[in-house]
């Protein structure tokens, strides 16, 4: 990642410079960055789905004890704190002399990198085959000129310039370009315009403005010519999906966090342990005042 | 009073009200009188109100919003880092801070002075409603990132003093010397930074960072679906991309290291430098590169107020060169630990488990 930095840093100095990006070296790194990433969620989330959805519930005294949050608490019930320890989902296991108590909330925390490093995959999967399926279309990053009055044959469908506005600002500079044109696909006929900030999409096939006939626009406001580039990228849809996925994981990562708490239950006495596994400082209040409420109750019954 | 006239009063009332506050920090830096730092506090939150007033008038008479030449986003900047400096002394006290953030303030507003100030008109390029998503989104992350920075670089200079006086402490008593350091570190007064103890600036720098990181991978995003639909390319690493994608991905490091418990003295050297980044993205790459030229006619215009010449871009990241060895040189520790957390840290740590 740091070579990435580095070379991407000193591309983006040199006039030029950005042929690096499309080097073949480049891209092997990317790769290789890829696949580590890869294989470092894939290694990983076996085993922490298995730890996450399956926890130990019947755990030892040393187990508890060895939380960051850990304390014992006497005269006070596992049916009591199932009862009052309200927004968890508790789930319970015995045996014959130890009850004991386990719930737990935010899992989906400890899969928010995994999460995130499976869009970035998804958006390089849209790279790919944005690059892959754009090759092979020989409409993809051509210019296509088209008179005024003239019309651009197509696969499937003809474009047909009706005309081409510039307006502008007080201050003489540009407000806006529009080209109005007519989309012809058999018995479709439709007319359209074509902003900066608007390009036309049809049948997988993208017109964007590209230049335009620049004499005698400023006194007629008129082009004897426009220039549209023509896009086609298949993997927008996957890249866009991927870029969403990744936001999504790094703010599960960040800001969901995955608490546990344990409850055993033996000898009249309760030992309680809890680990969060982000900033824990809340989660452990909040567990303090609920054992003052639980042992307030239990003495406010006795 | 026209509206415009409005918008310059306000300005101007801004900038001599962070000037003042700068003197008074300055002031409070050498003499440690509390009362400099509180006047100079309230200072800077009136200087706050009227440049609030400014921006205001200024998106009302100009029609756009106020990030979009030189003069708008360097004051609209300010404005993010002095509100995130008022929310911060909201819930604590920060107050102290204020001598780094006054000047620097008023810095960001004096480089805008300088600028054409008169509103330019949209180029049809920028006439877009992600403008008023993206740009805003961009910004504010460079603002918790700035945070992020200042936060590291206090806390590279507090671990350098404690890990120079804690030697001392424990050959003055040499016995139970974990507990001794430990104590003489809570006791310690060292100028400025006394107030936070390194967890809290390992923890303030962190949570910037998870409030920036978000908000630039979102600005990079609606980034590149606004570059979809205007240049007809969502990627084309130009300069301003490639940068933010180096931001992004120093930043990602960050919290790798964050995740993988690295040593925090060198995650808050990678947060400076990741700030580094950031102004080279906000700032650099327009010195070292006329692109304005290499994107297509059309639709020039995006990411105007950068520009500049290749000289004083060379200046310029000389400069951000040169902090970073300074700084790598002022924080260094002076006697090689075989470990790079010193005993007091580690014991302090908030080290989150995971």
């Amino acid at each position: 990642m740091a070579v990435i930095i580095l070379i991407s840093a000193v591309g983006s100095f040199y006039p030029g410079g950005d042929a690096v990006f499309g080097s073949l070296p480049f891209l092997v790194l990317i790769g290789l960055l890829a696949v580590s990433t890869a294989l470092c969620s894939l290694t990983r989330v076996v085993p922490l789905w298995r730890g996450v959805m399956h926890p130990p519930i019947e755990v030892s005294d040393e187990f508890v004890q060895k939380l960051p949050y850990n304390a014992s608490i006497s005269g006070v019930t596992v049916s009591q704190v199932k009862a009052h320890w309200k927004g968890y989902k508790w789930h319970e296991a015995k045996s014959p002399d130890t009850t004991f108590l386990f719930a737990q909330k935010g899992r989906i925390g400890r899969f928010g990198p995994h999460i995130a490093h499976f869009g970035a995959l998804l958006l390089l999967l849209g790279v790919a085959v944005g690059a892959a399926y754009g090759y092979a279309n020989p409409y993809n990053n051509k210019i296509a000129v088209i008179p005024e009055g003239g019309t651009l044959q197509v696969d499937g469908f003809a474009l047909q310039l009706n005309g081409f506005n510039v307006s502008y600002y007080n201050t003489g500079a540009v407000q806006d370009y529009r080209a109005t044109i007519t989309l012809i696909d058999g018995n479709l006929v439709q007319t359209r315009d074509i902003t900066v900030n608007g390009p036309l999409t049809y049948k997988g096939l993208t017109f964007y403005l590209y230049a335009y006939d620049s004499n005698g626009v400023m006194e007629s406001g008129k082009a004897s010519w426009v220039a549209f580039q023509i896009k086609s990228d298949a993997g927008v849809p996957l890249v866009y999906a991927g870029a969403v996925v990744t936001l999504v994981g790094i703010m599960i990562s960040l800001y969901v966090s995955h608490k546990r708490i344990w409850v055993k239950w033996s000898n009249e006495r309760i030992l309680l342990g809890a680990i969060s596994n982000k900033s824990s400082a809340r989660f452990f209040r909040d567990i303090d005042s609920m054992r003052a409420k639980l042992e307030d109750y239990s003495q406010a019954r006795d | 009073m026209d509206i415009a006239a409005l918008e310059h009063l306000g300005f101007e009332i801004a900038l001599g009200a962070y000037l003042i506050s700068s003197i008074l920090f300055i002031l409070y830096f050498s003499t440690k009188k509390r009362r400099l730092a509180e006047m100079g506090f309230t200072l800077v939150g009136f200087g706050f109100a009227f440049q609030t007033l400014a921006l205001a008038a200024r998106w009302f008479y100009a029609g756009y919003p106020p990030w979009v030449n030189t003069y708008e986003v360097m004051s609209f900047f300010a404005w993010t880092i002095v509100g995130a400096y008022l929310i911060l002394n909201v819930r604590s006290d920060y107050r102290s801070v204020g001598t780094l953030v006054a000047p620097i303030a008023f810095a960001m507003l004096g480089f805008a002075s300088l600028q054409p100030a008169n509103p330019s008109p949209l180029v049809p390029a920028l006439q877009s409603v992600w403008l008023l998503i993206h740009v805003p989104i961009v910004i504010l992350s460079y603002c918790a990132f700035f945070v992020a920075f200042i936060a590291s670089v206090l806390y590279l200079f507090k671990d350098k003093k404690l890990s120079e006086r804690r030697p001392v402490q424990e050959a003055l008593q040499p016995r139970d010397s974990a507990a001794n350091a430990a104590r003489a570190v809570s006791s310690e007064s060292i100028g400025v930074l006394d107030k936070f103890s390194l967890d809290q600036l390992d923890d303030l720098a962190y949570k910037s960072v998870a409030v920036g990181f978000p908000l630039l991978t979102i600005g990079i995003i609606t980034g590149a679906i606004w570059a979809e639909t205007a240049w007809g390319s969502y990627w084309s690493w130009d300069p301003k991309e490639t940068w933010s994608l180096i931001t992004w991905l120093v930043f990602l490091i960050y919290l790798h290291a964050k995740t993988q418990n690295w040593s925090s003295s060198l995650a808050a050297y990678i947060a400076t430098f990741g700030f580094m980044s950031v102004i080279c993205t906000f700032l650099g790459v327009g010195y070292v590169l006329p692109f304005l030229e290499t994107y297509v006619s059309i639709s020039t215009g995006l990411h105007e107020y950068v520009g500049g010449g290749v000289v004083a871009g060379t200046v310029f990241f000389f400069g951000i060169l040169g902090f970073m060895i300074l700084l790598l040189l002022a924080t260094r520790k002076k006697p090689p630990r075989p470990s790079d957390a010193p005993p007091a840290t580690a014991s302090t740590e908030a080290a989150p488990v995971r």
